[in-house]
């Protein structure tokens, strides 16, 4: 069969239009809030400068798992948008359903009704609030192990409230508030700014410090001098434009609104350029999305590869192939991208720990495929489409917490470390997981279908060996690396921990899969099986041993983690034991 | 006997003492849970018989019966494992070479060895090390060292064992690493050192270990300070110091004690079961409490309840309550309360307190630390904290020594065969906190992890190139 350009082609092209879908804004008329400018201006938060994309967008995120927002008659309504809308102090801000609220004992605290998709308005949680957060007072004062499931649930509903309420409350213009009450309001400011706000003033040459903007327009109130017994009030231009932006805003008012930012922008460029700094890079990273496309198109490889396995269609193969490093190369850019917008070396948290074992995993799969195959025929393609799918999904659902980008805290924060040791461990786990996941084919294959001849099991049996071998090295020595940091940086090589026992854990179900393996008392399949028994080992110390210290006493599986990781540890336990029904049942037959 | 040495050659012996361990550290983690991390410690790893809870593998939600399962605790396993390794060595990877090569082998292995020690024991490094260098060229000059040590043994092992030289490399390491952290699970120590900012210290709070001190402070020039340690401190003894004019009764010895509270604050049934005590247990109600978890981060408050009796008339003088939350090196010099006795007109100020050890170098003589100044760094707008660190006079007059030095997170202070790792600071930023470590093996981690990548790496791109030929 001559081979066609054709199709690799027009996966190219299918993948190429695919990734720049939402990319480009759309284009704002001149006589529209000028919103694509607005979400690149700068603003620090959590103690990393963004911009203001990002700020909504996460906030957003922790308040209602979404990064945009649907209303009522179903129109989409962007981040930044509804940012500026609550900010601005808009009337209809408060009707927006962003709140999501999935306890219903806390729903009928708050009066609320259950609703598909639990989201509620700032509008419709305000008559419950005060109880709210009289609930939360209390299960804040008790001691951890004193809390119950419902204080629990309460504190997390009350933390997104508080926030949400602490970031609108920092946009505030107190320019109206008459001068008697001028000094309430300045001691309100100063506690709030003991939160953590957005910071949305950038140093200039007269003040180096990054400020709120209610505080710098406070400083600058008329009254203000005779309060503080100061000659002049310190005006800030930057902070006057921003309150006159917000107010234009806030009236409907395009043209003041795109005047105001233009001079603020400029204004800013003159005093503190370095302020917009990677700020538009960011944004383009945000819009682009690239991990949630790829993670579609993963598994758009991983159905094409399933199929084309199983009927051994060497055409679909290669057309998941070379989707498959369509999308890896947005995946690669994308994390290439963080390392550059943070300073940091890839691994830093869960999020981005999910992330790297996924592009590290698509790569395997990229060497399986061009390395080996022959033998392979497409297990690098099920590999790379399952595990890039499964872990982009993951770190989906981990992004709800805030900023995936945040800055580290002082014991964790030696990029040194971070990228040998956790880089390493991180490898580790992938190399147990890819071997894991051959496994499980190999089971499945085996089992139920005839595809599993003597030459594919062999070659899987290597593949499985190789990356057995692989992962007992890295985890080796990403575990002895670990210990290491701690022997440099507090004096104990090895403390038992529950993360340090969790790594000791993989490296020793390795050498135990190994030593099976040279003692012969596993053959193929017992190295599978074992093998899909290293996925469980893998996760428990990746998400498991988390779980322990945060969900720990009460153990519920309400928490959703620790009720995914139970459903993950069932379902390979039911591979297991699958893959122990003895050969003559197998559809394969006894070639194993 | 032929048995015997089968059962310790065979490789399943291997999986099923790797399993075993295994169970015995998942034990060991999910206790963790409710009990704190040197208890589990002693019950889990650093013994022969490890007696596990039952109820640690269910949610403890459900009503689990408290069984306690004996299994072959950590060391029991780890001198298992290190008898399988030696005699799997000792059988199946005999010297077979001859001659020159054999020559050349063990002239390697004496100098591979002889590197070894030399790393081990810091041959040529400063002896006050201060690191005003990154973590980066730190570490990975001690891992340098390390791989020059496992390169010149794994030339060793070429010439010995020919093609099986990665596999024994790097059991080799492991078992190195075994009695490493052995040895150091037996001696190393770990102390702290709370110093004010202006304050100097010469002492180290031995944190694991306490002891019940009583200081004279009849004498102008000097106080004489009496120190009673944990050890004797048993339920029921009747202790009669020398040095001190005065007999004590230990009634209870309480590994962990609730924060003192108002004794007006407490209920009507527990305060009449409450002992009349002199000092503070007159005012403040202290009780036992159960010890504290190892995730929860909480450390134990161990307080010890005596009773003062005159030696010459057998009166008593009063019963006391003494808890580690009235040493202000506990509660991080939030406050200070020492309890004062009376005995035959002269006054004693008592404490129950974290070991004391007076601070010295190699040669014997003592050294002092100044903090100078603490800086505390947070991240802009938030109170995640960027950066710690002591600003310090370290003086140790014998050894004429005088140096100001930096010690900040990630970058301790090596010194007296201790190190000084920045931990923690006193409220308000008014001073620092340092964990003091001494553990003479620390470098064979370095060590062993090179030994052992040396050796697994050879092995795997031998093992992988063979098979890429047979592939051919």
């Amino acid at each position: 069969m001559r081979r066609t350009p054709l199709i690799p082609l027009a996966t190219i092209l299918l993948a190429a239009w695919f990734f720049q879908i939402g990319v480009k804004p759309p284009k704002a008329a001149p006589a529209d809030f000028q919103l694509n400018a607005f979400a690149q201006l700068p603003v620090k938060f959590g103690g990393r400068k963004k911009p203001v994309d990002t700020l909504a967008r996460n906030l957003l995120g922790v308040l209602s798992g979404r990064q945009s927002v649907r209303t009522a008659d179903g129109e989409t309504v962007s981040a930044v948008q509804w940012l500026l809308d609550n900010v601005s102090g808009r009337h209809e801000a408060f009707d927006y359903q962003v709140f999501r609220i999935e306890s219903l004992d806390v729903l009928s605290s708050l009066g609320l009704e259950e609703r598909q998709r639990f989201r509620y308005s700032y509008r419709e949680i305000l008559p419950g609030l005060n109880k709210l957060d009289a609930a939360a007072r209390a299960a804040f004062g008790k001691e951890d192990r004193q809390r119950d499931l419902y204080d629990k649930q309460i504190m997390k509903v009350a933390n997104k409230i508080y926030l949400y309420q602490n970031v609108m409350a920092s946009f505030e213009d107190p320019s109206s508030i008459p001068p008697e009450q001028l000094l309430v309001a300045a001691q309100r400011y100063m506690r709030l700014e003991k939160n953590s706000i957005p910071l949305v003033i950038p140093p200039t040459s007269k003040n180096a410090r990054w400020r709120p903007l209610m505080s710098t327009l406070l400083a600058s109130h008329p009254a203000m001098g005779d309060l503080m017994h100061q000659h002049a009030i310190a005006v800030e231009p930057l902070a006057t434009h921003m309150g006159v932006m917000l107010g234009a805003y806030h009236a409907g008012n395009p043209e003041l609104f795109n005047s105001e930012l233009k001079e603020f922008g400029a204004l800013l460029q003159s005093e503190n350029p370095e302020a917009f700094n990677k700020g538009s890079f960011e944004v383009f990273y945000n819009r682009l999305g690239a991990f949630m496309k790829s993670a579609q198109l993963y598994l758009l490889v991983f159905v094409l590869s399933c199929f084309g396995w199983l009927f051994r269609k060497d055409g679909l193969l290669a057309a998941a192939r070379t989707l498959m490093i369509c999308a890896f190369i947005p995946h690669t850019f994308a994390l290439i991208a963080r390392v550059f917008l943070s300073g940091y070396p890839p691994v830093t948290n869960l999020y981005s720990s999910a992330i790297f074992i996924g592009w590290a995993s698509v790569a395997a799969g990229i060497i399986i495929e061009l390395g080996f195959r022959k033998r392979a025929a497409g297990i690098g393609n099920l590999v790379g489409g399952v595990a890039g799918f499964t872990t982009l999904l993951i770190a989906h659902f981990l992004a709800g917490d805030g900023d995936t980008l945040e800055q580290m805290r002082a014991v964790l924060d030696t990029r040194f470390w971070l990228a040998t040791h956790v880089i390493t461990i991180t490898l580790g786990y992938m190399a147990t997981f890819v071997s894991g996941i051959i496994g499980i084919f190999y089971v499945f294959g085996g089992l139920f279908t005839r595809r599993l001849d003597a030459a594919t099991e062999d070659g899987m049996f290597r593949m499985m060996y190789g990356a057995t071998c692989f992962a007992l090295l890295l985890s080796f020595v990403g575990t002895v690396l670990g210990g290491l940091w701690a022997d440099d940086s507090w004096g104990r090589f090895w403390g038992w921990d529950p993360k340090e026992n969790g790594a000791l854990l993989i490296v020793l179900w390795n050498a135990i899969i190994l030593h099976a393996r040279w003692g012969r008392m596993v053959l193929h399949r017992g190295f599978a099986i074992m093998a899909v028994f290293g996925n469980i080992v893998t996760a428990w110390s990746w998400f498991g041993v988390n779980q322990l210290s945060v969900g720990l006493h009460s153990y519920g599986f309400t928490d959703s983690a620790s009720f995914w990781l139970m459903v993950f540890v069932l379902s390979q336990i039911a591979i297991c034991a699958a893959g122990l029904v003895p050969p003559r049942r197998w559809k394969s037959g006894c070639n194993t | 006997m032929n048995k015997a040495v089968d059962f310790f050659l065979s490789l399943k012996l291997t999986v099923v003492l790797l399993g075993l361990s295994m169970v015995l550290i998942l034990a060991g983690t999910l206790a963790q849970v409710d009990k704190g991390i040197w208890t589990v410690m002693d019950q889990y790893f650093r013994c022969f018989i490890a007696w596990i809870d039952l109820y640690v593998f269910f949610p403890r939600s459900m009503d689990i019966p408290r069984v306690k399962i004996p299994f072959p605790g950590g060391f029991l396993i780890g001198t298992l494992l290190v008898i399988n390794l030696r005699t799997v060595h000792w059988a199946s990877f005999k010297i077979t070479v001859k001659g020159g090569r054999k020559a050349a082998g063990l002239i390697f292995l004496m100098l591979g060895v002889l590197v070894t020690i030399g790393v081990m024991f810091g041959w040529g490094t400063a002896p006050v090390a201060a690191t005003e260098n990154d973590a980066f060229w730190r570490v990975f000059l001690r891992l340098g060292r390390g791989t020059l040590a496992a390169a010149v043994l794994y030339v060793a092992c070429v010439f010995l064992y020919r093609q099986r030289a990665g596999m024994v490399l790097l059991h080799s390491g492991i078992l190195f690493l075994l009695i490493g952290e052995f040895i150091t699970a037996l001696l190393a120590v770990e102390a702290t050192m709370t110093i004010r900012e202006g304050e100097t210290v010469n002492y180290l709070d031995r944190s694991q270990q306490m002891e019940l001190s009583f200081t004279d402070t009849s004498h102008p020039d000097h106080d004489t300070v009496t120190v009673i340690p944990q050890r004797r401190l048993k339920e029921g003894v009747f202790l009669q110091p020398e040095e001190l004019p005065f007999d004590i009764k230990v009634h209870r010895y309480m590994v962990n004690s609730n924060r003192p509270q108002p004794l007006q604050s407490i209920s009507e049934e527990f305060r009449n079961r409450y002992p009349a005590y002199e000092g503070f247990g007159s005012r403040l109600y202290v009780a036992e409490q159960p010890e504290v978890s190892g995730t929860a981060g909480a450390r134990n408050a161990p307080a010890v309840d005596i009773e003062v009796f005159d030696r010459t008339t057998g009166n008593s003088l009063g019963r006391y309550i003494l808890s580690l939350w009235f040493y202000p090196n506990f509660v991080n010099r939030s406050w200070d309360m020492p309890t004062r006795i009376q005995v035959a007109g002269q006054e004693y100020t008592a404490y129950f307190r974290f070991r004391r050890e007076y601070a010295t170098s190699r040669s014997g003589n003592p050294f002092s630390v100044t903090l100078l100044d603490f800086v505390h760094e947070r991240y802009e707008g938030t109170q995640v904290p960027k950066n710690f660190s002591s600003q310090i006079l370290l003086v140790n007059e014998g050894d004429n020594v005088e140096r100001e030095l930096r010690i900040w997170m990630n970058n301790p202070l090596r010194y007296a065969r201790r190190t000084f790792y920045q931990s923690g600071y006193l409220p308000d930023d008014s001073g620092t906190i340092l964990q003091v470590v001494r553990n003479d093996t620390w470098m064979v981690p370095y060590l062993a992890c090179m030994i052992v990548f040396v050796g697994m790496a050879a092995q795997f791109i031998q093992s992988f190139g063979r098979h890429l030929r047979r592939d051919a």
